[in-house]
C-alpha cells in the first residue's frame, strides 16, 4: 500500500558548497609531508567521528551533530547524505550509496536507494550491547576482516556521569565500586569495556576481548592482526597500543563483570598479582606527555609506498598535541612489541586527530575532534611530496641491544658518535589509582639513563646496530636521537623514539 | 534595543564578577574552581594595579590541574613551552621557566585546594591565567583584567575566554531575556537549514537512552523510542535545544523546546496473537518516507511498521501501521485514559481498551488523535 501524505514536504535540498584548499603549510623540516586543510561547509560543527574514501573516490565523513556528508575531492564540494545520527563516531563504506555507521545506539546500515544522493533507509545492523545513559559510552568501529566480521569497541562510563533512569541491558552494579577519592571508570551494563565480534548475517555480538577503558580506535595490520588503542588513565598507566585477540583481558578490570566465567564480585577489588596475571600487555605503549596522550584510531599504511617509505607500518591519531604517531612492530619470542615515533608534529596539523583514512591517491586524510576535550575540528590532509624523509624507518630489538634502520644512508661520523644516542629507560605500573590522584596523573617507575657501550654501522650506512650496557623486560626504551645526519648534513625529522621492551630475544 | 541588551549584559557581567571577589583586610579574595570538560568556573574578574590579591583555588574535576599567571599575550606562549618540557612536565608542575610566567600554583589532585597571594601588576592589562598540563592549556583558561576603573569588555565578544564560555553566556542572556525565543538567533547548527519532518538520535528525557526525536510540520514533535519500540510523548511549540549535549562531556539530555501534550505509558503498544504474553520486540530500523521516519520493528518475530505524522489540522498525531504478513488477530494498545483525546481508528474493534484487528485489518491500519489541549490552545502562533 502506498502512504499519501497530504502534508507538503520539503526534502532536504542537496546543497554544493564550493570551498578550496589552503595554501599548503609547508614546513621547513619535515619537506617530505605537507598538511592541507579542507575546507567544510559553513554551518558544520566539523568535529570528526568517521572518515572513509568512496569506491568512486569521494570521500564520506560523519560528524558528531549526526550529519554524513560526502566530499568531492576534485571540484571540492560537499554534500549531504544523511542527517539525525546520535554522535557517530566510525564510518565503513560499502558502496557508493551504502555505509555502516557506528552510533551510540547501534551499529547502522545508511542507504540511499532511489538515487537521489540522500540517505533514504536506516537498518540496525545490531544494536546487542548495554547503554546506561552515561555520556562517555561512546562506541567505536567498525573495522573488518578479511572474512567479513565486523568488529566494535565499547568504551566504559565515565565517574563524572550519572545512568539514565531507564537504560537499555541488564544493570550490574558490580561493574562499579564506589569508593570516595577514586577516579574509576565503570561498566554496569553489558560488554562496556569489551571490544564485540559481529559475524555477517547475524545481529547478536559476540564477546572478543575485554580490560578496555576508552578504546577510541580499531584497525587492521597488513597481516590481519587486530589493534585497538587505549587512553591513560585509571588502570591504564599511560595510554596503549593493543594487539588484540579472542578471549584476552587487556587490563581495565570493570569489563570483567561481563565475561561469563566471571567468579562474582567486584572486578576492580580483585587482588592486583591475580588481574596481573590474566591480563596482556600491550604491544605498543605511548609514554604520556612524550608521545602521546590520547591515541584515536591505528591506521595501516596499505599505499605500497605512495605515501613514502612506511607500508606496512601504523599510523596513530594523537588528539591531545598536533601529531601523527607512526608504529612499527615485530615478533619477538612469539609476541608483537615494537616502537613509536612521532611522524607529523607540529607543521600545521591541528590537535584532536580522531580518525584517519588513505585516499585512493596516497594522502592521509586526518579528521579532528573536541567535544569537550582539548581537541579540535575540521578535517586536513598529509600528502607525501616525493622526496625521502631523513627518519627512522626501523628500530628493531637485537640479542644486546637495538638496530636502528635509516630511510637514507646517514653520516659515519654522526652515526657512530655515542654522544647521539640518550636512552632512559622506564617502566609504568599496573594499579589501580591511588586516592584523589587527578585522572590523568602518569607516573614512570625507575627511571635511569642506560648506556650504549658499542656501535656499529652497515656497509650502506643505513643500520646502525647499538649494544646496550643492559635490558630489562618491562620497560619503555626511550631513545633521543642527537645530531644524527644524512650525507647532505640535513638532521633527523623525527628525534624521540619509544620502544617498548616486553620480551627479549629468547 | 541593542543598546539595552549591551547595558543589561555589562551589568550582569559587572555583577557576575563580584560575586566572587571580596576584600578582607584590604587583601582582595578570589575563588576559582577547577570544574569538569576542563574549565575554571570563573573565567574572568577584574583588580586595580598594585592590589593585594589572594586566590583561592578549588580543584573539584577529576584530573589535577595547575595554575599560572602570564603576562598579557603570553598564554599560548607557555601552553606550548609546557607541552614541550614533555617527560620533565610533571616533575616541573607542567611550569615552563621563563619571565612570561608572573605566578604559577603546582599541580593539584582532584578535591585539593590551594591559594595564592601576590601583588596586582602596576600595569594595567589582560593577564591570562591558564591550566598548563598538556592538552589542558588550550581550552582551560581565564583572565584577569588589572584596571583602574574595573570595567569589563562584553563577555560575548571578549577574546581572552575560552570561545565556549562567550557561547555559553549569550545563550543565558538570550533566556533569561523576555524576548521570545523563536526570535533569537542562535550559530547555525547544520550547514543546511532543518526542515521538519527531521530527526535527531539523541538523549531524551522520560525516554531510554536509544531515543529519536521527531520534528514534524505545524510545530508538533514527538519521542520514539528505538529501545522499546515505542511512541513516548508529543510536544508542541518547538523542538529540540541540543546546545549542552553538543558540549559534550556531560551528562544531559536534549532540552525539549514546547510543551508535551501527549504522553503514552503502554508498555507494548502491538501484541500479535494472545494479548496478555509478554511479546519479543526488536528494533530493526526506520525508512525515510517524504522525510518521515517509518518505524520498523519486529514483534515476535513479526514486521511492524509505524509512521506517526501530524492530522491535517495540527490539533494531534495519526499514527499508521502497517503488519503485512499479520496472520493472526493483532491488538493494539495506547494510553486511551487520557480524557482529553478523542480516538479515531480505521479498523478494529474495542474490548477493555484494546483496539483488536484482524490479521487482514492489522495489513493497515491508522490510528487519529485528536488532542484538545492543541484544539483549545488559542496561544498566537508567530
Amino acid at each position: 500500500m502506498t502512504i499519501q501524505l497530504k502534508l507538503t514536504q520539503v526534502l532536504f535540498a542537496c546543497f554544493l558548497l564550493f570551498s578550496s584548499n589552503s595554501p599548503a603549510d609547508t614546513d621547513p623540516i619535515n619537506k617530505a609531508y605537507s598538511v592541507q586543510t579542507i575546507q567544510t561547509p559553513p554551518g558544520l560543527m566539523s568535529e570528526t567521528g568517521g572518515l572513509a574514501f568512496l569506491p568512486d573516490g569521494r570521500l564520506v565523513a560523519c560528524f558528531i551533530r549526526g550529519e554524513i556528508l560526502i566530499y568531492t575531492p576534485k571540484t571540492n564540494q560537499w554534500k549531504l547524505f544523511a542527517t539525525g545520527l546520535h554522535e557517530p563516531l566510525g564510518i565503513q563504506v560499502v558502496s557508493n550509496s551504502e555505509f555502516l555507521v557506528m552510533q551510540r545506539p547501534e551499529l547502522t546500515r545508511i542507504k540511499d536507494t532511489d538515487g537521489d544522493g540522500l540517505a533514504d533507509v536506516y537498518e540496525k545492523v545490531t544494536d546487542d550491547f548495554g547503554i546506561s545513559g552515561n555520556y562517555h559510552e561512546f562506541n567505536y568501529g567498525p573495522v573488518k576482516d578479511s572474512k567479513g566480521n565486523q568488529f566494535i569497541a565499547l568504551n566504559t562510563a565515565s565517574q563524572g556521569g550519572s545512568v539514565k533512569p531507564e537504560i537499555r541491558g541488564t544493570l550490574n552494579n558490580l561493574g562499579r565500586d564506589m569508593t570516595p577519592g577514586i577516579y574509576e571508570m565503570y561498566s554496569v551494563v553489558p560488554f562496556r569495556g569489551w571490544v564485540m565480534k559481529l559475524v555477517p548475517g547475524t545481529r547478536k555480538l559476540q564477546p572478543y576481548a575485554s580490560g578496555f577503558r576508552s578504546p577510541n580506535g580499531l584497525g587492521f595490520d597488513l597481516e590481519g592482526n587486530l589493534f585497538v588503542t587505549d587512553n591513560q588513565s585509571d588502570w591504564v598507566e599511560t595510554s596503549t597500543l593493543y594487539h588484540v585477540r579472542e578471549g584476552k583481558f587487556y587490563g581495565h578490570p570493570a569489563s570483567l563483570v561481563w565475561n561469563k566465567d566471571w567468579k562474582g564480585g567486584k572486578p576492580v577489588l580483585s587482588p592486583l598479582d591475580e588481574l596481573d596475571k590474566m591480563r596482556t600487555k600491550a604491544a605498543v605503549l605511548f609514554p604520556q606527555g612524550i608521545m602521546a596522550n590520547s591515541p584515536s584510531q591505528p591506521l595501516c599504511d596499505v599505499t605500497e609506498g605512495k605515501f613514502g617509505p612506511f607500508a606496512g607500518q601504523l599510523f596513530v591519531g594523537e588528539m591531545n598535541r598536533a601529531r601523527i604517531v607512526r608504529v612499527m612492530l615485530e615478533k619477538v619470542d612469539g609476541e608483537l612489541q615494537g616502537a613509536c615515533i612521532p611522524f607529523i608534529d607540529g607543521n600545521g596539523l591541528r590537535r584532536g586527530n580522531n580518525r584517519l583514512a588513505f585516499a585512493p591517491d596516497g594522502s592521509l586524510w586526518v579528521g579532528q575532534i573536541a567535544f569537550g576535550w582539548g581537541g579540535d575540528q575540521g578535517i586536513q590532509r598529509i600528502v607525501f611530496n616525493g622526496d625521502l624523509p631523513n627518519d627512522i624507518q626501523t628500530m628493531k630489538l637485537t640479542k644486546n641491544g637495538f638496530d636502528l634502520t635509516f630511510t637514507q644512508a646517514i653520516k659515519k661520523a654522526t652515526a657512530l658518535n655515542p654522544e647521539n644516542y640518550k636512552f632512559r629507560h622506564y617502566y609504568y605500573k599496573y594499579q589501580r589509582k591511588p586516592k584523589n590522584q587527578g585522572a590523568d596523573t602518569s607516573v614512570q617507575q625507575d627511571i635511569q639513563e642506560v648506556l650504549v657501550t658499542g656501535i656499529k654501522i652497515s656497509a650502506d650506512r643505513k643500520k646502525v646496530s647499538l649494544k646496550m650496557a643492559a635490558l630489562k623486560p618491562g620497560y619503555v626504551y626511550e631513545l633521543k636521537l642527537g645530531n644524527i645526519t644524512n650525507t647532505k648534513a640535513e638532521p633527523l625529522t623525527n628525534k624521540l623514539i619509544c620502544y617498548t621492551l616486553n620480551k627479549l630475544i629468547p | 534595543m541593542m543598546h539595552n541588551l549591551k547595558a543589561a549584559i555589562c551589568i550582569f557581567s559587572y555583577f557576575l564578577c563580584f560575586q566572587y571577589v571580596q576584600a578582607q583586610n584590604s587583601v582582595t579574595t578570589i575563588k576559582i574552581s577547577a570544574i569538569s570538560g576542563m574549565q575554571f568556573n570563573l573565567v574572568r574578574f577584574s583588580v586595580k594595579p598594585n592590589e593585594q590579591i589572594k586566590i583561592l583555588l578549588n580543584n573539584m574535576d577529576d584530573m589535577s590541574h595547575n595554575f599560572l599567571i602570564t603576562k598579557p599575550g603570553k598564554r599560548l606562549d607557555i601552553v606550548n613551552a609546557a607541552l614541550k618540557l614533555e617527560e620533565r612536565g610533571p616533575q616541573l608542575n607542567y611550569i615552563p621557566s621563563s619571565p612570561d610566567v608572573l605566578w604559577s600554583v603546582p599541580v593539584i589532585s582532584a578535591n585539593q585546594s590551594t591559594s595564592l597571594s601576590f601583588t596586582s601588576p602596576s600595569v594595567p592589562g589582560a593577564y591570562p591565567y591558564v591550566c598548563t598540563i598538556p592538552g589542558h592549556g588550550f581550552i582551560m583558561y581565564g583572565v584577569m583584567y588589572v584596571s583602574t576603573d574595573g570595567i569589563l569588555p562584553n563577555i560575548v565578544t571578549d577574546l581572552n575566554i575560552p570561545p565556549s564560555r562567550r557561547a555559553e553566556k549569550l545563550l543565558s542572556i538570550n533566556s533569561n531575556s523576555s524576548m521570545d525565543h523563536e526570535k533569537i538567533t542562535l550559530q547555525a547548527q547544520h550547514p543546511y537549514e532543518s526542515v521538519s519532518p527531521y530527526l535527531y538520535r539523541i538523549f531524551m528525557e522520560d525516554a531510554g537512552p536509544a531515543a529519536i526525536a521527531v520534528s514534524l510540520p505545524n510545530d508538533l514533535s514527538y519521542c520514539w523510542d528505538a529501545g522499546t519500540c515505542r511512541f513516548r510523548y508529543a510536544w508542541s511549540g518547538g523542538f529540540v535545544d541540543n546546545t549542552q549535549i553538543w558540549k559534550g562531556h556531560a551528562n544531559v539530555n536534549a532540552k525539549i523546546v514546547g510543551t508535551i501534550f501527549y504522553r503514552d505509558n503502554t508498555l507494548y503498544p502491538i501484541l500479535v496473537g494472545k494479548p496478555d504474553q509478554v511479546p519479543l520486540i526488536e528494533f530493526r530500523g526506520y525508512s525515510l518516507l517524504n522525510g518521515y521516519p517509518e518505524f520498523h520493528y519486529t514483534v515476535n518475530g513479526i514486521d511492524v511498521f509505524e509512521l506517526i505524522i501530524p492530522r491535517d489540522d495540527g490539533k494531534g498525531l495519526v499514527r499508521k501501521f502497517r503488519i503485512p504478513e499479520a496472520k493472526d488477530n493483532v491488538w493494539f494498545t495506547c494510553n486511551t485514559e487520557s480524557a482529553s483525546v478523542e480516538y479515531e481508528v480505521s479498523a478494529g474493534t474495542w474490548i477493555n481498551g484494546k483496539l483488536k484487528l484482524s490479521a487482514d485489518d492489522a495489513k493497515s491500519f491508522s490510528v487519529n488523535m485528536l488532542n484538545y489541549s492543541l484544539v483549545y490552545n488559542n496561544r498566537k502562533k508567530k
